[in-house]
């Protein structure tokens, strides 16, 4: 994806032209094609789409998580601070995952050792990255625990993971992530698996962390309200490829991608005045096993032309730091672009 | 799906003073449902959302006889269902009331094709030739939206969409009057969660069903439901049509509630004042006195932690709220 | 963009759909199917899956091929190894020998060619000589003197010697040594034809050939009654492809028909403890509570019990009679002791599944208990059933073997490869293939089960693994 010229000093994370396969019996899935985007400290990224759509995998890949093989990085580069982090593990001797890129996961009980209480877990984390004592590691882990806001921190520390709830956990967690002060802090849907009035507890706290550190946050989710909520900047994914990029603002009120809009069609509004009807999309993602000729979305997408299933859609500027990949917004098309913003109408209200 | 909200006379199902409790040791019983009593009427969509560990899914359960009664008692049609279901009463009841379940991976056998999932009701209850049977599963297919060649086919070759249009199919063979929906659409992506609301809705108008639909979500809840029912900790705080439980809610857990839900609109969320209230649902275990909700209460009163409130009428009648502020 | 330039006319024109949203792209496969291709890309699972093949078809079909009573005792050719030599040139019968002072050639030599029949040495006296005394070694001597066997003492007027002790066909070395008039061993050998003396004692280096007499070759079959061949004719003995034991047996015949008793043994009693261990398992799963409690404890009271001790037990108990092969005894003690470990795993399984969805929609849709439990939860059991299976089979055939190797499985005539492992180990520097047959088929078979079974776990767990 032609970005934005990129020696912007607020640039943390440049990721280009990522491409990530797995090798499955029977053939290659190539779950991420051709992904590009930048994060900017202090901003919130969102990765939007459904499952399978690739969000994780790009992630995981950048931060080497992914199990290789039958995982394989074919393309791309990720740049910390200029750095290309692909496959590394250190920069200048310092570790990246844990120490410069912080991550929390949907289940946190998987990344918790269940027979260490956690004040250890975190202290251990500080002892490693940082050469804390463990006296002053676990003094420290104490305070992360109470600016996770997790009440009687002292006595929390320690426990063990399965004396705590599923938020208290996410809390524990984010207190391991941040325990370093990371630049970066990867989200991977951390609320999916939470009520929402815990979610509505965890997102502020991650609201809270980031204006007192700065940190960029990298946040996973299929949830638009949780997007609309967090968001600076918005990443729409589908079938491994980033559909539409953009502000949250553009993302919700100008839609310029099919899938953007159908997205939000499918979900109920909160609109008294309004009982629309839900508007899903029809069908299912393609199957990357097979990846599709044309554009992924084509045999979903109510707009589609004949273009669409023949030829991949280049990536259009659409406004200032605004792009879509899709054919409607091709210079020589000049029939269907109405449609696409008398929908986008119909689904705003003023 | 706009019809007027009150509860129509004729219920087709009464509940009653239902408890269930789950024995986790010596004198130490998990309340997952306590004193709930409600009715649904024929053809109605009653949604019931609560957070996890609120005791909504086992009360859907509780209902159709996959877990004992405790206490309390389920009237169908006028008739008192058994306290504790034996495969004889299940085969009395299953062509009256099914179940959709939430988990579309667990819900469907991975050793059966699914043209025999979706036929093991047919196959349980009638003597009808394999013919005949293939005929109507093939049926069944289109009907959910899937293709008669996928008969052959296993469960894990589908999406997690897909799955959930099976057990539709599963549930609904037998054409029963009154279906548990669990959850049946927080496993699933956004976009297929409306095809599945979409084909459910469609279904109830043709087969003229009646619907529980539980589920976490308010805002789809909301929108599927004639009724809503706000279930924490075991009981019931608030029932009413689910638009004027939606934007008045006057329990405060329900007005948390809706506050808590993100709204797709950066705008809104921009301007919205934090709405988080502290604290987590407390285990079921050892239930507090009083209301269950008022260590959490922003408005919580000092009569709240000594009398428990009752689900009660307020207005004109078909709001019923649990809170010592609206009964005084 | 550029490539717009190249579009056709009406790229931009609505798409016309066929309205197959919801078709599969890829191929259906069934758990079975999918968990073979996962094995058959398994390598090592699939040689050992063929040499399991090859090994039943050794034990069924082998002995149908090799027409060789396991019993029967080859008294000419006992302890042969494999490729041994079993030509026998027909000679005369045998007649006494008093020495030949005309042999030809100087110090220790044969007087005659060497055979089976009789070893005939000669030399000439040596004057210091009070006595002879002569040792025969089937290895060469080395420095350490190790003349082998003392086979007589002759007075020094007798310069020849007859050696007629066992002999078998192959190399044998003969020292003669000269004693003293106090009847002590001197360091003085007799040198043997055309040797200088060196510093290892000088040694006579016999090849032995088999012989057989006319009458012999006739008992054998080798020679009709009213044939009458001359002296010299080369004959060949029963061929015993993997020799023969310590009795004459053929190997072969003694390893396909011990393949039976250990493979019997090997699928019998597995495949029995294991179908009681799911019957039990999946009984105190389903009934679940109290039931489940007493069962349970039962189980874990049978697991208690020392296995060993109770073989043996058994084995003392039933005691075997004479002419029975004590298989039934061993098979019944397997399946008493062994079936819980069956039992719990099922259980589990059953509690496990017992909480699935499909259970519960089962259930409402009206499924009777029995219905449940056959059409639900066994085959869904079915994939941890087969891999424990695959696991306990190389499980009893080591059992098996090896309570035969301590001496408390099947009775002796009967063949299996432990009691073989047992009667080769006595011999096993000699004749090491007495012992490396036998332990080699065990280990090849119990490895071979043992890869198959991981090849099978991996390829079954990770369909469950995948499930979406």
């Amino acid at each position: 994806m032609p970005e934005e010229p990129t020696n912007n000093n607020d640039t943390l994370l440049q990721v280009e032209d990522l491409q990530v396969e797995f090798a499955t019996y029977g053939g290659t899935v190539q779950a991420v094609r051709g992904v590009s985007f930048a994060v900017e400290a202090g901003k919130t990224l969102a990765i939007v789409g459904e499952s399978g759509c690739g969000k994780s995998v790009t992630v995981q890949s950048i931060m080497g998580l992914t199990p290789m093989p039958p995982g394989r990085i074919t393309k791309g580069a990720a740049y910390l601070r200029g750095h290309n982090i692909l496959g590394q593990k250190t920069i200048n001797g310092k570790d990246i995952r844990g120490d410069q890129i912080g991550m929390i996961f949907q289940d946190p009980m998987t990344s918790l050792n269940p027979t260490m209480n956690i004040g250890n877990q975190i202290a251990e984390t500080l002892i490693v990255h940082r050469g804390y004592s463990k006296k002053q590691a676990f003094a420290r882990a104490v305070e992360l625990l109470e600016l996770s806001k997790i009440p009687e921190a002292d006595k929390r520390a320690r426990q063990y993971p399965f004396e705590f709830s599923g938020g208290m956990l996410q809390r524990a967690m984010i207190a391991m992530a941040i325990a370093c002060e990371p630049d970066i802090l990867i989200a991977d849907e951390p609320t999916t698996a939470l009520d929402v009035t815990i979610q509505a507890q965890i997102l502020d706290l991650l609201g809270d962390l980031q204006r007192e550190t700065g940190m960029a946050i990298i946040l996973i989710t299929h949830d638009l309200g949780v997007v609309a909520r967090m968001a600076d900047d918005v990443l729409v994914m589908y079938a491994g490829q980033v559909v539409e990029h953009g502000s949250v603002d553009s993302i919700f009120y100008e839609s310029a991608h099919p899938y953007t809009l159908g997205l939000r069609a499918a979900m109920p509004s909160n609109d008294p005045e309004r009982n629309q009807e839900l508007t899903p999309i029809d069908g299912s993602p393609p199957d990357l096993f097979q990846p599709p000729v044309g554009c992924g979305y084509a045999p979903r997408c109510p707009y589609a032309m004949k273009v669409c299933a023949a030829q991949p859609p280049a990536v259009h500027h659409i406004g200032p730091g605004h792009e879509a990949r899709c054919w409607l917004h091709d210079p020589a098309n000049t029939q269907a672009v109405p449609a696409i913003h008398n929908a986008t109408q119909v689904a705003h209200h003023e | 799906m706009s019809e007027p909200a009150k509860s129509p006379t004729p219920a087709l199902l009464q509940i009653e003073g239902l408890v269930k409790h789950f024995k986790l040791a010596r004198d130490q019983y998990v309340h997952a449902v306590d004193n709930v009593s409600f009715a649904i009427a024929e053809r109605e969509i009653v949604g019931l959302v609560g957070e996890s560990g609120s005791g909504k899914s086992t009360l859907g359960k509780t209902l159709l006889g996959l877990h004992d009664k405790t206490a309390g008692t389920v009237t169908y049609r006028g008739e008192v269902m058994p306290q504790r279901y034996k495969p004889d009463d299940f085969q009395k009841y299953a062509p009256l009331m099914q179940m959709i379940f939430q988990d579309p991976y667990s819900s469907l056998n991975p050793r059966m094709t699914v043209g025999e999932i979706i036929a093991e009701g047919l196959k349980l209850h009638s003597r009808q030739s394999n013919q005949a049977i293939t005929e109507q599963v093939a049926e069944w297919l289109q009907r959910v939206g899937l293709e008669p060649d996928h008969m052959s086919r296993y469960p894990h070759e589908f999406s997690g969409g897909q799955r959930q249009r099976i057990g539709i199919a599963r549930a609904l063979i037998l054409e029963p009057e009154f279906v548990v929906c669990d959850e049946p659409i927080s496993a699933l992506d956004v976009s297929v969660q409306a095809q599945v609301v979409n084909l459910l809705d469609d279904l109830k108008e043709k087969l003229g069903l009646t619907l529980l639909f539980i589920a976490h979500d308010l805002s789809m809840v909301r929108y599927v439901s004639d009724r809503m029912a706000v279930m924490y900790l075991g009981s019931l705080v608030e029932v009413g049509s689910a638009d004027e439980v939606f934007f008045h809610p006057k329990h405060p857990y329900t007005s948390i509630l809706v506050a808590s839900n993100p709204e797709p609109d950066p705008r809104q969320e921009r301007e919205r004042t934090s709405t988080t209230i502290s604290g987590e649902i407390p285990s079921p275990v050892n239930i507090p006195a009083g209301c269950r909700f008022a260590n959490r209460c922003p408005k919580v009163m000092p009569e709240c932690h000594k009398v428990t409130p009752q689900l009660m009428p307020v207005d004109n009648g078909d709001r019923l709220v649990a809170c010592h502020l609206y009964h005084g | 963009m550029s490539q717009a330039t190249q579009l056709p006319d009406d790229a931009f024109a609505p798409l016309t759909r066929s309205q197959h949203v919801q078709s599969l792209s890829r191929p259906s496969l069934s758990y079975w199917q999918d968990a073979w291709q996962r094995l058959r890309a398994n390598r090592r699972a699939i040689i050992s899956l063929y040499l399991i093949l090859g090994l039943l078809l050794f034990t069924l079909i082998g002995p149908l091929l090799w027409r060789v009573d396991p019993a029967l005792q080859d008294v000419d050719q006992i302890s042969q190894p494999p490729g041994a030599d079993r030509s026998a040139i027909l000679t005369e019968d045998y007649q006494p020998w008093y020495g030949d002072p005309n042999t030809p050639g100087e110090g220790l030599r044969l007087a005659q060619p060497a055979s089976t029949q009789a070893v005939r040495l000669q030399w000439e006296a040596d004057p210091d000589a009070a006595e002879y005394r002569i040792y025969r070694n089937i290895f060469p001597v080395g420095t350490e003197r190790a003349l082998g066997l003392p086979l007589f003492e002759t007075p020094a007027n007798q310069t020849y010697f007859e050696d007629r002790l066992d002999l078998r066909p192959g190399v044998y070395f003969y020292t003669v040594v000269i004693m003293d008039s106090a009847g002590e061993e001197t360091e003085g050998v007799i040198l043997p034809d055309g040797q200088t003396p060196g510093s290892l004692p000088n040694q006579l280096e016999v090849e032995v050939k088999r012989v057989v007499t006319l009458s012999e070759a006739r008992q054998r079959g080798l020679v009709d009654a009213d044939e009458n061949p001359p002296m010299g004719t080369e004959y060949q003995f029963a061929w015993h492809p993997l020799g023969t034991d310590y009795l004459g047996r053929d190997m072969l015949a003694r390893l396909m028909h011990g393949a039976r008793i250990s493979l019997f043994i090997g699928f019998f009693a597995p495949l029995l403890y294991v179908l009681i261990g799911v019957i039990y398992g999946s009984m105190a799963g389903f009934i679940g509570g109290m039931t489940d409690q007493v069962l349970m404890r039962m189980a874990d009271f049978v697991v208690a019990l020392p296995f060993l001790l109770f073989m043996i037990l058994f084995k003392v108990v039933f005691s075997i009679g004479p002419g029975e092969s004590g298989i039934t005894p061993m098979l019944v003690a397997m399946i008493i002791l062994l079936w819980p470990s069956t039992a719990r795993l099922v259980r589990g399984q059953i509690l496990q599944i017992r909480e699935e969805g499909y259970i519960s929609a089962s259930r409402l849709l009206g499924a009777q208990t029995n219905y449940l439990v056959l059409r639900h939860m066994i085959p869904n059991t079915m994939g941890v059933i087969l891999v424990t299976l695959t696991f306990a089979v190389p499980g009893a055939i080591f059992t098996e073997a090896f309570l035969s190797f301590i001496g408390m499985g099947v009775a002796p005539p009967t063949p299996s490869w432990g009691s073989m492992c047992n009667e080769g180990i006595k011999t096993m520097l000699t004749t090491p293939h007495e012992l490396i047959f036998p332990a080699l088929f065990i280990s090849i078979t119990v490895l071979a089960f043992n890869l198959l079974g991981d090849g099978l776990r991996d390829a079954l767990d990770a369909r469950m693994r995948n499930r979406e």
